[in-house]
This record gives C-alpha cells, structure tokens and sequence, in this order.
C-alpha cells in the first residue's frame, strides 16, 4: 500500500469513528446537549480554525462533520494527503468533544488535570502559559512523543533528553506507560504532559496550536493558508512516532507536516514517500533528539556551564603571577595554539569534549607545556570568514575565568592556571565546557554545533602548529587579496552614532572602519550575528564612479543611515564628498596646497603639522559627522591601502606624517607605491616632525624638493 | 515688505495609538508637524499628561502640598482615584515599585491585586511601569496584563531583555500596549521596534520610551535623541521610528539631588517643594517641546501647570 | 549654505604671512569657515575675495552681544545638527508700575543665585527693566538705577523716547539693549541706542516686526533683538519658531537676529508656567529669556538645561578632575575611581549619594568621554589611574586603601595592582545603577 492510500485510510478510519461518536452521543444525551472543553472562548478549536465554525451542542457538532468530510479529497496530489491529514486531526477533536459532552472530566475526577494519568483538554490559560514562551523562544519548541518506545530506557532515555534541553514534551499512547513505569515525573509545571491514550488525543494538542495562533498571530478564523504559514514559521513543533505506526498515526501525521511540523519514525514500511526534512525515517532511536531539532531548525542556548570557577568579568584583569601558578602554556617557549575551524554538521558531535595528552593534575607544580585548543564549529549558515572573528574571542572568554589568565591569540597565546583554579577542581575539560557554552551562545545565529579538543601531548600540538601555521598564513594571504572589486557587498557601520548622530562609516576590504577597529570581515561577522545591528549591507550594484568610489547603493544607505544628513560619498576621494568622520578616527589626512599633497596626523602626535594645525583643531573640523572636502578621518591601517585618495592619485599625495606613525606603516606603504608607480622607499621621501620644523609649509616644500617627492609634479588637488 | 509663514507639514505623520477604553480612551501621536506646532497644523491629538501613583505612598517629608492632596487616601485604591482626579490629568501610571526583590518584594498576586483595585478607582487608561528588575517585571506585567485584559493599558516598559515576553504576553495576547524602551539613542530605539515587530507585535502597539533625564543631568542626549527621532519620523517617514513617545518624568526628576535634600540641608535652595516641582515642570516642558506625546508627572501643580501649557499651545 | 574652508583658502593671498595670527593661510581659512575668525583679520586679502567672500561668510543669523555675552549667530535649528553656538540669557523682569517692595524682593531673591556647576557661573545675567507710559520718566530712570545697582546687563524697554532716554541715562553703562522700538516710534529709538546698544524690536505680529527691522537696516543698524513674546503663549511660540526658520532655512537675513521672549508677560504671576515657558524657550529660540524673578527652584533645573542643551554635540561635558569626596566621606572612607565625563559623573555621583555609603570618587582626566570610550582611547587606564594617585597624592592622604574600579575596565585590575601595590582594587559594576546595592553589601 502507498503512502497515499495509508493516508486516505487512516482518514477514512478516524472520520468513521467520529461519525459513530456524534451518533452513539446524540443518541445518549440528545442533539441539543450543549457541547465544550471548558476554559477556552475558541470553541471547539480545531473546527474553528479550519471552518470558522463555533460548535456549541451537539447538533452543530454533527453538521460539521459535513465540511471535516469535504476536506478529505482524494485526487492524489500532495495537498490531498495535508488536506485529509487536517481534517483527520479534526474527525479527532469531533470524537473528543464527544468525550466531554457525556462527561467533562473524562480523563479523570482530579480538578488538576495534572493530578489525572492523562491531561486531555488544556484550558486558554494553558495555552497561554506555554504560548509566551514558544513565541520568545525561551521554550525553543515541544515534540508529540507518539506510543511507545522500543525499551522503557529509550522513552525515558527521549523524554528527559528533550526536557534537559528546555523542548517541552507531549506524549500520547503507550509512552506514557513506560513513563510511569519508570516514575518520571508528568505535569505542565515540569512541561512533560501525558495527553491521552491514544492518538485521537492529538487533536488537544493541534487545539493548543491553532489558539497559540489566534492568540500570538491574530489569524482569523478559517484562515487556512495563514494558519498553517503561521504554525509554520512560528510555532516549533515536531512528531516522533514510534513504529508499529497506525494508519490513522499516519493520517494525522500528514496533518502534522501541513502545519510545518517534521515527522520523524523508524517505521520503515509503506513509507515511499519522502518529503525533505519533514518525514524523516531514522531507525536509531538514540539519534532522533539531534536529527528532530536540526530538522525543525531548533537551536538550543546553552544556560549552564559545568566549570568548578566563576567566570565574570570582574575577573578579566586579573593577573596570575608566577608563585600561584599551578603551570602554564606559553606560547613563546613552547608549542601552543588556538584555532576555530568550520566543519560540515554532520562531522560534529555537539558538546563532544576531548582531551589528548595529560590533564592539568598529571603535569608537575609550575610546569610549562604544549596545549593546543581546538574549536571545531559547524551550523547552515557558518561561513570560514567567522573563524578568525570567534577566535580572537577565545581571549576574552578565557580570561573571564578566575584564576585563569590568557593573553594573545593564534600560536602566540599564554595560558596560566592557578594553584586556586586548580584545587577547585578545574581540569583541561574546563575549557572546552567554557568555549562550547560561550561560543553556542554568542554565536548562535551561525554555529549549530561546536565540538572541542584540546592536546596537551606534545608531538600532537608540534604537528597542530605546523599544520595552524598554513591556515593562519592562507587567512592572512584571503585578507590581503581581498579587495573593493572582489566583494559584492559593503557594510555600514553605525556604532558611533550615539554620540557623532549623523556619521555613517562604509565599510570596504581595503578600507577598513575610520576607528581602526572595524574590518570588513568584522561587519560581514556583525551584520550576520545580529541582522539588525549596527552593520547592514550595502550592495555595490548600481555603480556611478568606481574611481572616485560612488555607488548609488552606497548614496542611499548613507543618506537613510545618516538619517537624511548626508546625501553622497565618494568612497575613494577626499576632495569630493568624502567619508564623515565620528570623531574616533585614528587619523586625520589634510590637504597641504603648498606641496599638492596631503598630510596625515594620528591622534597620539600632539605637535603641529605643516598646516599650521594640530590633530585637535583638524579633529574639530572634520568630525561630527558632516563633510569637510579636502579633510578626512580615517583608520591607521588605510594608509598604505591602494584605495587611499585614489580619485586624487593615491599615496604618492602623502608629503608629511609623524614620525611614530610613518614607521609603523613604513613597510606596507613602501610595497603600495612601488607597486602603483614603480617608487623605490617612497617612505624615505615623506617629511615628518624630525626632518622639518613644525608648522612651517616652506620648509616642507623645500624638504619634498630635495627629495623628488612625486606629489610636486601632480596635478593641483584644487 | 511684511512677513508671510510658511506652515511646514509633513507628509509623514506619527503614528495613532490608543490607551484605555470607552470615553477616557487616549489617542497619542497623529501629528504632522514638528513638536507642539500647532500654529502649522491643528493638533489631531494633544499630547497628554499622566499622572504617577506608586503602591508604596510618596515621601512627603518636605513636600506639604504633596500630602496634603493625598490626605485620607488608606489604600493604592484610593490614591489611584485621587490621582485621576487631578486638573488636567488624561491618564494614571500605576508605578509598582513595591515588586522590587531587592525591596518590599510583593508577590505577582499582590500586584495583580493591587491593579484591579486601581482599575477599579478609576476609568481613566491605565499605564503600568514596573520595578525595574527584569525577571519581577515580566512576570508581573504578564499577569496584570491577563487580568486587566479589558482596559488595554500600557506596558512600561519593554527593554531588549525582556521585550519577547512582555510583547507576547501583553501585546499579542492580549492586544495590549507596550512602551518600547531603550537608552537614549536612535538606533537602538529603532532596533528594539523592528525586534518586537518581527516578534509579531504589531507597530500600532507600541509606544516608544526614548529614555529620559532631569533637566541638567545629561538631558542634552536626551532632546537630540527625540530630536532625530521625530526629524527621521517625519523627513524620512521611517515606519518604524513614527510610535509615539511617552516620557516618564516623575521617575528621573524625583530621585535628583534638586527634588530630595533638604532645606536643611541646603538653606539657600530654599523650598524643597517649589525645587521638586520645577525641577518637574521644566523636564516635562522640555520633553514635551523635543516630541513627547505624553509625559507622565507626580504633582498635582506640575500636572496642572504642564496641562494648562498645552491648553494654551493647542 | 557655508563656505568650506577650501573655498576660502582658494580665495586667500597663500603668503603663510602669519599676521592673522595663524601659522598659515589654511590655518586661516579653517577658522573662518568654523565662524571662529572673521574675514577682515586678514589685511592681504584682495577687494575682489573679499566681495565673494563677505556674502557667503555672512552668517545667516547675526552674532549680537550683550554685554560679555553673545546672543545669536546660530547656523542650524537643533544641535544635532552640528551645535548650538550661543545659550540663551535668563533675566528677570522689573515694571515701574510695580511698588517697591516687590521690585526689592524680585532683585534680592535673583541676585542670590550665583553658583558654580560644571565650570559654569549660574546667575541672571539680565534684567528687563520697563518704563511704561503710566509711570513718569522720573521713576522709570529710579527703577532703571536701582537695576543697574546690579551690576548686570540691562535691557530697557521704554513706551517712549522720553522715557527711554531717562532711563538709559539714569542706568549708565548697565544699559546694554533699548527694546520697545515699533513702527512708530523707530526713528527716534535708533537714534538713542545710536550705535552703542543693542536695539530690540517688537510689533503686533511679525509681518510688523519683519517691516521694522528692514526700516532698520536700511538706516543702517543691524545690531538688533527681536522681542517675539507676541500676546499668547501659543504666538509667542510660533514667532520664536517661525523667526528662526526663517532665518536658517528660509534664507530671510532679516529675521537673522536673536530674540527676546518674556514669560512675565506671557503667564502673569506663575512662576511655575513662566519656569515650564523658559524651559520650551530654552530649547526653542529664546536669546534672552525673561522670568518675573529666578528663586534656586526655577534656577537649578533651568541652568542645568541651558548647559545640557548647549553643549557641543562633539566635545562632552567636562568635570574638573579631583576628589569628591561624597556623603561625609574622609581619608578612612573607601575609593572609587571614574572618568571625567560629565555625564558619568552626574550619574555616578548620584547613585553614591544614594546609597548614603561615605565614599571618596576620584574623577580621572580622561578627556571627558564615558568610561569605555576614553578606555578604548587609553585615556582612562592603569597609567592614568596611577597618574592621577601621583599629582593628588593618594597613597599618602587616603588610609582605607580599597579603590572600587568600574566593571566595564574589569580588564585594568591585574595592571593597577602591580602599579597600587598598597591598594586593593576591587571591580565594582557595571552600571551606576547598581551601585547602591553594590555598595550597601560591601564590606
């Protein structure tokens, strides 16, 4: 039998029942016996939801099993299996209401339906109760647990790996047996509810869904594309069903999947027909926790951390010193390393911790050794380019513990441990427990899994440092060949508004935030983790200069950005419309007339330039957000990039910097204009505060002569 | 030659949100003018003054006119009917400082209780502002919002934490109001709208708690905050900055050193109590004249005085 | 629009003759685009610059002064926009027609606030004394003696040149604005304030006023105020609004002046609206803005606006650095260290007091920017916490050598600790609210 026809049966089957109910019912109590679930104004909530009709007695009852029977099409396309499958789950709810009718407490005397074997019906405020978290997430979503398990231990094995993970647990049929057998604790409070005997029960838990759905979503009655969009995108919800699954299981799990809930089972027969990520046959029950979130998409955040140490950042600061050292890893004396590494999902065991080598009480008091962390991360939407991102948080994660210090990154780190870490009991596994727990949630918008190793065994780490070497190298090689016309995309920055209100920062590859702290990688990582943060993307489609830097694009996001304030940037010019400045740039670049060039000041240089004007007064002419041409704030690392004033010529325009400044990007800006226009130690032709004496313009003019400086043969900049 | 005014009305507006039920309902916002320019279009809405009552009794140490409004009142219920009656008043913040852990610690029953008496004291609409401890405020504004489920009251305030729960709980449940609050910047404000709309709040249900401060303390950020706000509201229609804004006054202005020492303790400040209200009336002006559609006021002369500059500006 | 300092430069004889004052021409021309040099420092620069220049540099709201203050000279409407350049005056406002013991009281109570806050002298630096036509010229030019007693600025507003002119002499240098000049009686006005005062206009409605100034101009004065108080509350805010956009936006020179709004008039005999007006006026576009009197109440959160308000956007508020020592706090006290920001300070400050805990604040030099702003900076650092115990001698004065650090620096304990051997640097947290808790279970 196909799984159409399973379907059309187990439809036909629960329809048949519901019609004999209504019968047998009337026939008992009357049609105009009035009929209700109690403690809810949604009626009989599932009819209502597909019908739009409010049953009140037993009459209405009958009368809508007319439309319930119409939704059961039978033309064999997909639609009819979730058609039928609905309105099974509806034929369910005509038989529970059944139920109610003879009797209002038919699971039981207990006014607490907690207090009852099985739950049954759930009032509005129970669907209240567990809505507000389904829609803040703070419950991340619930499973239908349908009959039973291969063993007691597996159910109870499921139930309280959901539960631990904060999915709140319905269960149906025969599980609920095993549950009790095995004393697990049951009621809303513990968010493990026993609903009923069997599956026409479902239809309480389908009531719950569409009230969630009237209530968190206003759909209207009736609504049915709406509803099931809603149950979709909103509510978290899935099925394990465990084999032998019935026919009428499988109608209503058609039902389930309609509304966007995946179906997982190790029922293997009549199930020919597969649609992706929502009927998922795994016959290994201990699997379905991982396999039923990441079908549903579920993330879980991680609470707690098992380390025997705060970690806060009170303790960022603190210093280990060389007495209190229970031993250390330096990364200068021996081999050490940290590395994040992205790794397809299905190569990771989420929270999988290992240690290879000896853990911290093998090693002798004060001993150095070889550790190397590595963080193995995986998720949809986890890109390479975050590696570096999260690494460099590997620091400040680490140094948050107490007793605990960290410096530097990559291979160059130093880890202390104290003598008082240690006697409270924290060992090696520690910080794995620690990088997992910070990285799944700093990071949870890309990181669906995270795994941790550490290697103490020193031949291991040698060989991990040779291998880090070459990523680090091929990371630093992707940065330095990113460029403007290799990217699809720019990023606003807009961090510094609370106090420069209208400054928009573009950020490129090769022209990093004006504060120096913001690389392109950054925004990319920050627009990603937090879509509505202070990095948005800026397309670069519509192009109007790409020499002077002017993308219609660009124009836009810095006009809605500034909030109307500025109108156009040129990305590449500081003549024309060039970049605003916050009022945190590292430098500052100023047009010199006398030589046809520019002069660069950094903050830290307090003299003055050949301008007749230190950083302060520049500072206070280009800040604030609004356009100075001739004038612009920019980062240390701009400098030497070929981006720099390209519109105006580029480097060869630099006649002055301090001298601290010049040396620090000596070497890259010699490389830029030997590479642009063939100049040997361009560098060496620059004048600083050494060479000529502050503020005076001649002398500068005098100094760039005797060298040759190419900005004096340029074109005049005005 | 003679001057000609020109009348700058946008063709953006901000956005229509109503508290309360029946014939006290309260409409904010509307405008399409700049803030208080009535002189360029008629006001649709006037903004609004609220008046504060605290669960726990004022301090009226020094402060006579105070006590003396609130004489005979022996319950919250009665304090919450005296406060509605003041001249000028359009609203009642019911402010349940008393649910602070680190306080009197009430319990969510208490509260609830207490909200119901107060419901019943008075038809004005209702504002509910918490006690500024994250997890206390959810669970109270869930539960007050469940049981004033029909006098579609005010939330106060929503903040990044805690918007999820306050806006499912008190908004999407119950189609109540939320104040969307964040800390004296734009983008913030912004981002916490577009947060709890994607949540699934609609926009019409909220209102915006900029975040505020006493006149001198750093009040500076404050106006440039609603400054920009209104300027994007209005020149850039951005949808999502056009909620209303709803200031608290009382609660930063009466915690100032201006509004507590003594005269006592600083004879020539003279008047504790002409100290407290000015220092009142003059944040409230301020507020209202950056775009607060509604600020909410603890004295019973400070709500007279900011009503009638309203009167006399419509 | 405002010229950019390039164009100026472009404009500029390029000597580097060093005689405006500044190192070089570019130097120069910066300055005068700021507005923070006129044009005519330079003595080299040509008749054809400077008629290009002159038009455009000319500011499209005049710079007036009153006194030693400045009034006016605004370029954008809020001060987000760039800054607010001039704070408005408070002043308070005396009439013949009132006895004497009213006009004393009003003068002993204002002339008693005159305090410090942030650096700034907070006092009433005008009084509107007015001699209308009910009151003989006589007692006008006593009241204005009495006023100018003072020793603060005057203005004067008279109904008519006779008493104008008693007044004014009977003030002597105190007098620095005459108002009270119309349509009708212009004429003679100009010729009184001549030069030397500033002249304030009013009218029935602005289109008047708009027609006085213009007479004005064409007789060559543009040093004036407008007084826009108009007869409601309601009006006087609409002229205020309405000059000054037509000033900043609407390219109308003549609206390009500062303005008076006097709240005595607009709100008779309650102080309290009269404090809610000066606020609103504050914020939008009074220049002198006159009360009946200013007792502490109305000046505490007045004063604290007007320096809140005009404050440039790009240089925060500054607090002096130093010991504040806060509720009875002495050498045994414990210590806690911040930044010099003032509205860090404001905040801080207040959350100590409140906790009602002695307790020294240090307030560092940290370029007034919040704590992990100058953090990021290094202006607020281990070596700048150890700069700041070095010049006020911490470690010899203070005993209870618990120094409480901000949770955001975190990061800085191990450093300080190795620089403060003595001191135990305990991480306080991280928002001021805390505080009060924080230091109530600290032991």
């Amino acid at each position: 039998m196909g799984l159409f026809d399973v379907v059309y049966h187990g439809s036909d089957e629960m329809y048949f029942k519901a019609e004999a109910a209504v019968k047998e019912t009337i026939e008992k109590i009357g049609e105009n016996a009035p009929v209700s679930f109690g403690n809810t104004a949604y009626y009989l909530a599932c009819i209502k939801a597909y019908t739009a009709l409010e049953v009140t007695n037993m009459a209405q009852l009958r009368d809508a099993l007319v439309p319930i029977r119409a939704m059961m099409t039978r033309n064999n396309r997909t639609a009819d299996i979730f058609h039928s499958g609905i309105a099974t789950a509806m034929a369910a709810e005509v038989i529970e209401a059944c139920k109610y009718a003879v009797n209002p407490k038919p699971y039981g005397e207990a006014d607490n339906p907690n207090d009852n074997k099985y739950h049954g019906h759930m009032t509005d405020a129970e669907v209240r109760e567990l809505g507000v978290p389904l829609v803040t997430r703070d419950i991340p979503g619930f499973v239908v647990l349908i009959d039973e398990a291969p063993t007691d231990e597996q159910a109870v094995a499921l139930i309280k790996g959901y539960q631990s993970r904060g999915i709140f647990v319905f269960l149906l049929g025969g599980i609920i047996d095993q549950a009790v057998r095995k004393g697990v604790k049951m009621g809303f409070p513990v968010r493990v509810v026993p609903v009923g005997p069997d599956i026409i029960a479902v239809s309480h838990i389908i009531s719950l869904v569409v009230r969630a759905a009237f209530i968190f979503g206003n759909i209207q009655p009736g609504d049915y594309v709406n509803m099931n969009t809603y149950t979709m995108d909103r509510i978290f919800a899935f099925v394990n069903a465990f084999t032998p699954v019935s026919d009428i299981t499988v109608a209503c799990g058609a039902g389930a999947i309609a509304m966007g809930f995946p179906v997982i089972t190790n029922e293997t027969k009549d199930m020919n027909w597969r649609v992706p990520k929502s009927l998922i046959i795994n016959e290994d029950v201990d699997q379905w926790i991982d396999c039923s979130l990441e079908a549903r998409g579920i993330k879980i955040k991680v609470t707690e951390m098992d380390i025997p140490i705060a970690c806060s950042s009170a303790f960022e600061g603190e210093i280990i010193r060389k007495g209190d050292m229970q031993l250390e890893a330096d990364g200068s004396r021996k081999d050490c390393l940290e590395l994040v590494r992205t790794k397809d999902v299905h190569e990771i065991e989420d929270h999988k911790i290992t240690l290879v080598g000896k853990d911290i009480d093998e090693f002798g008091v004060g001993e150095k050794i070889c550790m190397a962390t590595i963080v193995e991360v995986g998720g949809v939407k986890m890109q390479p380019d975050f590696e570096p991102v999260m690494e460099r948080k590997i620091h400040s994660f680490i140094n948050c513990l107490e007793g605990i210090m960290h410096t530097g990154q990559r291979d160059l780190i130093r880890i202390r441990v104290s003598k008082a870490a240690f006697e409270a009991g924290f060992r090696m596994k520690h910080f794995g427990e620690l990088l997992y727990a910070k990285i799944k949630n700093e990071y949870d918008a890309v990181v669906d899994k995270c795994q941790v190793t550490i290697y103490t065994e020193p031949e291991k780490v040698h060989e991990l440092r040779v291998e880090a070497n070459k990523i680090y190298d091929a990371r630093d090689a992707r940065v330095s060949k990113l460029t403007d016309e290799s990217v699809d995309v720019f990023y606003t920055c807009i961090l510094c508004q609370s106090f420069s209100p209208s400054h928009v920062c573009i950020i490129t590859p090769e022209r990093l935030g004006l504060c120096g702290a913001v690389s392109w990688m950054d925004a990319k990582a920050t627009n990603q983790l937090d879509p509505n943060g202070p990095c948005q993307i800026v397309p670069k489609e519509r192009v109007i200069d790409e020499n002077i830097g002017i993308w219609e694009d660009v124009n836009e996001a810095v006009n809605k950005y500034s909030h109307g304030a500025l109108e156009q940037v040129s990305l590449y010019s500081i003549m024309m419309d060039p970049m605003t400045s916050c009022g945190c740039f590292e430098c500052i670049c100023g047009i010199e007339p006398f030589s046809n060039g520019v002069v660069i000041v950094n903050r830290e240089h307090t003299g003055l330039t050949p301008l007749g004007m230190s950083f302060s007064e520049l500072a206070s002419q280009t800040g604030g957000g609004v356009q100075t041409p001739g004038f612009m704030g920019h980062g240390r690392h701009f400098i030497p990039s070929k981006k720099f004033m390209k519109a105006e010529g580029g480097v060869q325009r630099i006649v002055w910097m301090p001298k601290a400044l010049k040396d620090s990007v000596a070497e890259r800006l010699n490389a830029t204009a030997k590479e642009l226009y063939g100049i040997d130690s361009f560098v060496d032709m620059i004048a600083d505060e050494t060479l000529t004496p502050e503020g005076d313009p001649e002398a500068l003019v005098e100094f760039l002569t005797e060298k040759g400086h190419p900005a004096l043969g340029l074109e005049p900049m005005m | 030659m003679g001057f000609t005014a020109k009348a700058q009305v946008y063709n953006a507006a901000i956005q229509e949100t109503v508290l309360g039920v029946g014939d006290k309902a309260l409409t904010l916002g509307g405008a399409r003018t700049q803030p208080l320019c009535s002189f360029d279009e008629t006001w649709k809405n006037a903004p609004a003054v609220g008046v504060e009552v605290s669960d726990i009794p004022f301090e009226t140490e020094g402060f006579p006119v105070l006590a003396e409004y609130y004489a005979g009142c022996e319950s919250f219920g009665d304090r919450v009917k005296r406060a509605s009656e003041m001249e000028g008043a359009k609203f009642v913040c019911l402010h349940f400082e008393g649910a602070d852990p680190g306080g009197e610690n009430k319990s969510v029953e208490d509260i609830v209780a207490l909200a119901k008496e107060a419901a019943a004291a008075t038809d004005l609409p209702l504002v509910i502002t918490g006690c500024k401890n994250v997890e206390k405020d959810q669970a109270i504004f869930t539960a007050v919002s469940d049981a004033l489920s029909d006098r579609n009251p005010l939330f106060m305030s929503a903040r990044e934490e805690d918007y999820k729960t306050i806006g499912a709980a008190c908004a999407m449940a119950n189609g109540h109001k939320v104040g969307a609050e964040s800390a004296v910047d734009i983008n913030l404000a912004k981002q916490l709208n577009v947060l709890m709309t994607q949540l699934g709040v609609a926009p019409t249900s909220i209102v915006m708690n900029l975040g505020s401060a006493a006149a001198g303390y750093g009040f500076e950020y404050v106006a440039s905050t609603m400054d920009r706000v209104k300027a994007a509201a209005l020149e850039q229609n951005d949808t999502m900055l056009q909620m209303p804004v709803i200031t608290p006054v009382a609660l930063e202005t009466w915690s100032v050193k201006e509004s507590i020492m003594s005269q006592a303790e600083m004879p020539e400040w003279g008047d504790k109590e002409e100290r407290a209200v000015d220092m009142e009336v003059v944040t409230a002006s301020a507020c209202l004249t950056s775009g607060s559609d509604a600020v909410i006021l603890r004295h019973p002369t400070s709500v007279k005085t900011i009503a009638a500059m309203l009167a006399a500006l419509a | 629009m405002a010229l950019k300092g390039l164009d100026i430069f472009k404009l500029s004889p390029k000597t580097n003759c060093k005689e405006c004052g500044c190192p070089t021409c570019m130097a120069f021309s910066m300055k005068v685009a700021q507005g923070a040099l006129s044009l005519d420092k330079c003595p080299h620069m040509s008749a054809e610059a400077l008629s290009k220049l002159s038009a455009a540099t000319e500011p499209p709201m005049k710079t007036i002064s009153v006194g030693e203050h400045k009034l006016g000279g605004e370029t954008v409407m809020l001060r987000h926009e760039k800054t607010l350049v001039n704070r408005n005056l408070y002043g308070i406002f005396l009439c013949a027609n009132m006895d004497d013991a009213e006009i004393d009281k009003r003068i002993a109570e204002s002339m008693a606030v005159d305090y410090e806050r942030i650096g700034e002298r907070m006092f009433v630096e005008v009084i509107y004394v007015n001699a209308p036509a009910e009151q003989s010229p006589e007692r006008c030019a006593a009241l204005a003696k009495k006023a100018a007693e003072t020793g603060r600025d005057l203005v004067i507003e008279a109904a008519d040149a006779d008493r104008a002119k008693a007044a004014l002499e009977a003030s002597g240098d105190a007098a620095k604005v005459l108002a009270g000049a119309n349509a009708a009686n212009w004429e003679a006005f100009n010729a009184l304030a001549a030069g030397k005062l500033v002249l304030g206009v009013k009218g029935a409605d602005l289109s008047e006023i708009h027609d006085t100034v213009e007479k004005l101009e064409g007789a060559g004065n543009k040093n004036l105020i407008l007084d826009v108080t108009g007869a409601s509350i309601k009006e006087a805010f609409s002229n205020a609004m309405q000059v000054r956009r037509a000033a900043l936006k609407g390219g109308d020179r003549t609206f390009g002046y500062p303005s008076i709004v006097n709240t005595a008039r607009l709100a008779r005999g309650d102080s309290h609206m009269q404090a809610a007006l000066a606020s609103m006026f504050t914020l939008r576009y009074g220049s002198i803005v006159v009360l009946d009197s200013m007792s502490y109440a109305e000046a505490l959160p007045l004063y604290g606006l007007r320096q809140n308000i005009f404050t440039d956007p790009q240089k925060p508020m500054k607090v002096e650095p130093g010991v504040y020592p806060l509720n009875g706090a002495d050498e045994n006290s414990i210590c806690c260290v911040t930044v010099d920001f003032a509205l860090t300070y404001f905040v801080v400050s207040g959350e100590l007091e409140r906790s009602g805990v002695p307790i020294n604040m240090f307030i560092t030099d940290a370029g007034g920017y919040s704590v992990l702003t100058s953090w990021a900076a290094g202006k607020f650092s281990a070596g700048t916490i150890e700069k700041f115990f070095k010049d006020f001698d911490i470690d010899a004065k203070y005993k209870n050598k618990v120094l409480i650090l901000p949770g955001k620096v975190a990061v800085l304990k191990g450093e300080l600790e190795a620089r403060l051997p003595n001191w135990r640097i305990v991480v306080g947290t991280t928002e001021a609210i805390q505080l009060v808790r924080f230091l109530r279970e600290f032991k």
